[in-house]
């Protein structure tokens, strides 16, 4: 079994890369976070940091919990996931706890994912174990390395690749990927990702529709020096997006890859001449119940919404409702450089990146 | 290396005289530690061929079984010549006679190309035309580390220190004009007293960015490519074996439209890598030489990569 798991595990987190668009290509993943967990896993243990037999922890409700759980059941470690009650279906969990993982649901009072709670309660399940090892997905520098992976799959399927999208979570896969293929490609224009009340981008926190990418808590591997543009996608164009990523290309995928194609097209559309790569982190497996069902979404206040086209610019950084698409020039600067802008009431420069290719 | 253990006797050519060639290179494309497909660390490197400067072997057999080498000094020729007799199962030995218009001690590959062409006199003599895998298994048996050039012009990441290929890349390098000099005032490097350079994570990943990029390059035959690779390998060998001017260099390649820089990584040669097709390039390079000159580097000369007949 050991002696099979480089190459099994370096096969299963490969993307299948989808030219969806003669400038666009998408790097759409089963399940993209074991790209991050391998890496972490392999590295620790060549390290001595990870044992046979250790106990791994980390806080995740997403399919990073499902990485480990896997990598973890086939290399014999013992896994505990803290998670929050309202980020897990039962049927998830269901699936985590077959191939072995514990899982801790905490209760959320607030809606935000309760995630200082999460961070507490693993505190107290590491100083319990000595042998225990906790994966870091939010400031492992392995989050971010492991991601020359797909830096390379982009090069080796595109050559110059000039523009990138993808979700900003933890911040390993953009902030990663980019910094690998900018080492290479110094003009690279980064299109960053997230969704309405996720703090990761100078907005306040809140109660967030659109799950598995945002965050209440900015970790260590979100560089906001590597971005050139947010988007703010709410989860009704996600859902729409990803709906017509299954009706027009066969893709079958979770809402964050919509939220991605949806600026991906965008930019695509709007740089012609820009060779435009875009990550699609998961399938939509997980969300056939809600997303890709009818009646769940006919529940929806206010569903279907209106198509949109294209993102409204914003000049000062604010939430918007579920239906809406929002985009801010942070070329480049640091969240704190950019919020101290704002609380002086200056916006940013009038061109931005995509206007200077 | 029993592969040619059991070969018909070669009595009747006894007397066969075998002469053969081997290219220089001006350094490498890229050179790091890479993965293999079971993910274990290998050094490798990706070699840039210049067909102008060359050494020449000849061998001689004789039914004596010393092997004797001229320039007596050329000790690794002789052993690669030894390696190559056994590995052909072939008794006795030979004279064997170098010449090379490589200059030593830069980062020429001039210790390499008299082993290679060694080898290949050798299996001359012999009547057999070895493959580039095994040539290059030999001359790194007879020298530690050896560079990529028994592959020509052909591009493969080359595990130096085993003399395996990491990833053939499945054609040659595209067409290049490259301007080549000497940093440090043209003081020689002893690679075989380098120890070997020691990567962080991020540049071990880094290598592979770079590695994919030689793959496409070859593959579209993309200069472009090929020197974006070289100048991110160039910049980390910085870290590692310094060169004096670097930065100034990588300005004056940033404004003559070159495709990239490249260095010797275990040497004092840079060279800025052009696209052999691109416009106005005679009148480009010949420019470039003239501000290196200016600007105090040793030795500035053109070189053709894969030109096919084409005149500077």
């Amino acid at each position: 079994m050991v002696t099979l798991d480089v190459n099994y595990f370096r096969d299963l987190e490969t993307p299948r890369l989808a030219r969806l668009a003669p400038n666009l290509v998408a790097a759409a993943f089963p399940l993209m976070k074991l790209m991050p967990a391998r890496y972490i896993l392999d590295r620790a243990a060549s390290d001595g940091e990870l044992k046979a037999g250790s106990h791994i922890v980390e806080t995740t409700s997403g399919t990073f919990g499902m990485a480990v759980a896997l990598l973890a059941a086939a290399r014999d470690y013992r896994l505990t996931l803290v998670t929050a009650s309202t980020l897990i279906d039962a049927k998830y969990k269901a699936r985590l706890e077959r191939i072995g993982a514990t899982v801790i649901a905490l209760d959320d009072p607030r809606g935000d994912g309760n995630q200082p709670g999460r961070l507490e309660h693993l505190q107290e399940i590491l100083a319990k174990e000595p042998d225990g090892f906790w994966t870091r997905q939010y400031d492992s520098p392995g989050n971010w390395l492991a991601y020359a992976r797909l830096a390379e799959l982009f090069i080796r399927a595109m050559g110059k690749v000039d523009c990138l999208v993808g979700c900003v979570g933890t911040g390993g896969s953009l902030c990663g990927t980019a910094s690998f293929l900018r080492t290479v490609f110094p003009h690279l224009t980064v299109f960053a990702v997230d969704t309405h009340r996720s703090i990761l981008f100078g907005q306040p926190v809140g109660k967030r529709m659109l799950r598995g990418l945002g965050n209440s808590v900015l970790p260590k591997n979100v560089r906001h020096e590597l971005v050139d543009e947010i988007h703010w996608v709410g989860a009704y164009p996600a859902y729409m997006t990803a709906h017509r990523l299954l009706r027009e290309h066969g893709l079958f995928m979770g809402p964050t890859s919509g939220a991605a194609a949806l600026v991906a097209h965008w930019v695509a559309t709007t740089l012609p001449d820009a060779q435009v790569a875009v990550i699609m982190p998961d399938e939509g497996h997980r969300h056939a119940e809600t997303v890709y069902n009818d009646d769940w979404l006919a529940a929806l206040p206010g569903w279907p919404c209106e198509e949109l086209l294209e993102p409204r610019t914003l000049t000062t950084i604010a939430p918007a409702a579920e239906t809406q698409w929002t985009r801010f020039l942070w070329l480049r600067r640091s969240l704190g450089e950019v919020l101290k802008m704002q609380a002086a009431g200056e916006g940013p420069p009038v061109v931005g990146a995509p206007e200077n290719l | 290396m029993a592969e040619a253990g059991d070969l018909m006797s070669r009595e009747a050519l006894r007397s066969l005289v075998g002469t053969a060639v081997a290219i220089a290179h001006h350094g490498e494309l890229i050179q790091g530690v890479f993965k293999d497909d079971g993910g274990r660390l290998h050094r490798g490197l990706v070699t840039l061929p210049i067909v102008g400067l060359r050494s020449e072997a000849s061998f001689a057999r004789s039914d004596d079984n010393a092997v004797v080498v001229r320039p007596d000094h050329k000790v690794k020729a002789s052993a690669a010549a030894r390696l190559t007799l056994d590995f052909l199962n072939v008794t006795g030995g030979g004279e064997l006679t170098l010449q090379s218009s490589i200059p030593v001690g830069h980062g020429y590959g001039s210790s390499t190309a008299d082993v290679v062409a060694s080898i290949r006199a050798v299996a001359a003599a012999v009547d057999v035309q070895l493959r580039p895998s095994s040539i290059g298994r030999l001359a790194v048996a007879a020298e530690r580390a050896s560079d990529a050039i028994a592959f020509d012009e052909h591009a493969v990441l080359f595990a130096q220190r085993e003399g395996t290929v990491i990833e053939n890349f499945g054609g040659s390098l595209p067409p290049l004009l490259l301007v080549g000099f000497k940093a440090n005032g043209g003081v020689t490097v002893d690679t075989l007293q380098l120890p070997p350079a020691r990567y962080d994570s991020a540049e071990i990943q880094e290598f592979g960015v770079l590695r994919a990029l030689v793959a496409r390059a070859v593959r579209l035959q993309d200069p472009y490519l090929l020197g974006r690779a070289a100048s991110a390998s160039a910049l980390i060998s910085q870290r590692h074996l310094p060169k004096q001017g670097f930065g100034e260099i990588a300005e004056i390649a940033r404004r003559a439209g070159a495709c990239g820089v490249q260095v010797a990584h275990s040497g004092s040669l840079f060279g800025l890598i052009f696209d052999l097709f691109a416009s106005n390039l005679k009148r480009r390079a010949a420019l470039v030489a003239q501000q290196m000159r200016r600007a105090g580097f040793k030795d500035v000369e053109v070189h053709l990569v894969n030109a096919e007949g084409w005149t500077w």
